[in-house]
């Protein structure tokens, strides 16, 4: 018996690992004929990790004050350190491929319907890391102090500041907007003050809470059991052939796929790093000097452009915040317990019309706000509310058609 | 797969890599200006680095350097290679200062014993009578040059500093090359905006190299790994 094998002996009769890694890896199965959009959950991690190792090296650097950021960021990192530019391409590259990530996460879980019972908590809980990603996204944006992360800084923290439009109870509103910037940019204008902010939340409070969510994610997704493309709920002791086990089924599979999602993704880092890192931002934040064109990441241009295609700001905003919460009450839009867009025809047309409206919205987002643009950016608007405010009717005919073809309660 | 399965993952997996080429390779909607560099000094930018002098080991970059500290150094600063404008340079407290509150430059490798990189709001500090001057006789102060060529690229430096007024009428910047050698003399002030901010061939060498090693290594594991797999499912009656 080797050394190796005598330690391990030691830790697991106090630990019991074998056991834990037992239950938790070989008894645990999943359905055999998950596709391949499933992997998209295990990217997103591989990414999360990535972006808390990368993040740590930068925080060493990094200085959080006016004078200071944007030369640490620039001069220090990129230049000074050895490997410091590797670690800040992986750090930009990781935000936008984990924003990509979630929304093709998000997209396979609207696809598969894996929002409906007994999976809603999931939802919700992943939502919230949505959200929470969001922030930190913004904050960390902010943090290079370049011409691109003041004004985009600036701009976002005025969208909410449009509620001061209201058509009615204009005081009240008022109040309201003025609240949430000022909480939002810590303070009238952009200090040290704000940028300390920022940077805390950036690097300790944002991740904490993102960890916190992920590990209730993660345990949400075992104690409901992952979703089946088929969309029916298979009896793990009655068809055991329906399932694997996790380990080594899955864990190869993902495994495989997370290198070649690995391999694209250190392209970008070593080799096309122009769009993480933009040109304009190489510029030092000057409140004096505002740039032509300021729009948000491309991760947010959808509903920046459905903001800005609304004539009033107030009700512009109201759209923005009805689409995030169209996202969190998707389980009670979509009521009928029919899943998956596999066997939902009508919703699977209805998805088709979302994602392209949404992709379309991103793309109208990036360009200059002509007229046209605006209008355009209405009618992809109505159809990714469509979408949503389409959900009850949909299910509503097609648990018709599922009843009257005989089929039973779910 | 099903036919109807072929088509979905066309449909599904082919808008989703267009979608992401338009984001992040090229999009064709969105208007960029774009600016050329004249074909007679193209070579001059192309590598800043290469010797013009055998004997002393000259670089474009370095006449460029001293291009930019005569004609450029009067109004602006270029604080990540150690240059300060004219009149702090020329302040003998300044050494005092650069000593005290700065660090030797130090870039992609290479220690610059005798260029300090001094933190902006002690430059700025010091700095704040000159800088004052400048702004109420330009309209504002002269930028630090430091990352412009990150921020603008070379064409438009190029044609920019060749005649400012052309590409930003209204700018209190002066053309300051003229005569038969103004393209060359402003192709090699670009050139050494180039060589602060662009790592050198080698370096940029070494990086390519890593890159294609980090990325064959997970393409070649990814396979290994696919290979084990239908081995180990093989052996446990799965396939």
């Amino acid at each position: 018996m080797g050394l190796i094998q005598r330690i391990i002996d030691w830790i697991d009769e106090r630990a019991h690992v074998r056991e834990l890694y037992k239950s938790l890896m070989i008894d645990y199965k999943v359905p055999k004929n998950l596709t391949f959009p499933y992997v998209f959950g295990v990217f997103a991690l591989v990414t999360f990790v990535i972006q808390i190792v990368s993040g740590m090296v930068l925080l060493l650097y990094y200085k959080p004050s006016i004078a200071d950021a944007f030369d640490s960021a620039t001069y220090t990192i990129m230049g000074e350190i050895p490997f410091g530019w590797l670690f800040r391409h992986i750090h930009a590259t990781g935000a936008n491929f984990f924003m990509a990530i979630i929304y093709l996460h998000m997209f396979t879980g609207i696809y598969y319907n894996a929002y409906k019972k007994p999976r809603e908590l999931v939802w919700i809980v992943g939502w919230l890391i949505y959200l929470v990603l969001i922030l930190t996204a913004l904050s960390g944006y902010l943090l290079p102090w370049g011409q691109l992360s003041y004004w985009g800084f600036i701009v976002t923290t005025e969208i909410p500041g449009s509620l001061a439009d209201a058509p009615i109870f204009k005081d009240f509103f008022k109040a309201i907007a003025e609240t949430i910037v000022l909480w939002m940019k810590g303070g009238y204008v952009v200090t040290d003050i704000t940028l300390g902010r920022v940077f805390g939340s950036h690097v300790l409070i944002y991740p904490l809470l993102l960890l916190a969510l992920v590990g209730v994610h993660l345990y949400l997704v075992r104690a409901a059991g992952i979703s089946n493309p088929d969309g029916i709920e298979y009896d793990k002791k009655k068809h055991p052939d329906k399932f694997v086990p996790f380990h080594p089924y899955m864990t190869l599979k993902e495994g495989a796929y997370t290198m070649w999602y690995l391999a694209i993704f250190f392209f970008f880092v070593f080799f096309h790093i122009s769009h993480f890192l933009p040109p304009d931002n190489f510029e030092p934040a000057n409140p004096l000097k505002t740039p032509a064109h300021i729009a948000p990441e491309w991760y947010l241009l959808a509903f920046y452009e459905v903001f800005r295609s609304i004539p009033s700001k107030f009700w512009g905003f109201v759209a923005f915040s009805a689409l995030l919460l169209f996202l969190l009450i998707l389980p009670v839009l979509d009521w009928s317990p029919l899943k998956s867009a596999r066997r939902r025809p009508l919703f699977f047309v209805a998805f088709l019309a979302f994602m392209y409206g949404s992709m379309a919205l991103t793309i109208l987002g990036s360009m200059e706000p002509t007229p046209l643009n605006a209008k355009l950016g209405m009618i992809f608007g109505a159809v990714v509310f469509g979408f949503f405010l389409s959900l009850p009717i949909i299910s509503f005919i097609e648990y018709g058609w599922y009843k009257a073809k005989g089929g039973k309660e779910q | 797969m099903t036919p109807w399965g072929v088509i979905k993952t066309i449909i599904f997996g082919g808008s989703t890599l267009v979608f992401f080429f338009i984001l992040w390779f090229y999009n064709p909607f969105k208007h960029v200006e774009h600016y050329e560099v004249d074909e007679e000094v193209k070579e001059i930018i192309e590598n800043p680095w290469k010797k013009v002098d055998e004997k002393s080991g000259k670089t474009i970059a370095d006449e460029g350097r001293e291009l930019f500290i005569q004609r450029c150094a009067g109004c602006h600063s270029l604080r990540y290679d150690g240059i300060y404008v004219a009149p702090v340079q020329a302040d003998p407290r300044w050494k005092k200062v650069e000593q005290a509150a700065g660090r030797p430059v130090y870039r992609f490798g290479v220690l610059y014993k005798d260029r300090f990189f001094v933190p902006r709001d002690v430059y700025e500090a010091f700095a704040h009578e000159v800088l004052e001057s400048f702004k109420s006789s330009f309209g504002q102060v002269p930028p630090d040059l430091s990352t412009i060529y990150l921020a603008r690229g070379e064409g438009y430096l190029y044609r920019f500093i060749l005649n400012p007024n052309e590409i930003l009428p209204g700018t209190s910047m002066p053309p300051v090359f003229a005569g038969p050698s103004a393209k060359e003399e402003t192709a090699k002030v670009v050139a050494y905006l180039k060589s602060v901010n662009t790592p050198p061939p080698q370096e940029q060498t070494k990086r390519a190299i890593m890159g294609v090693a980090v990325i064959l290594y997970f393409v070649i594991f990814g396979a290994l790994f696919w290979r084990y797999r239908e081995v180990v499912l093989r052996r446990l009656g799965y396939h």
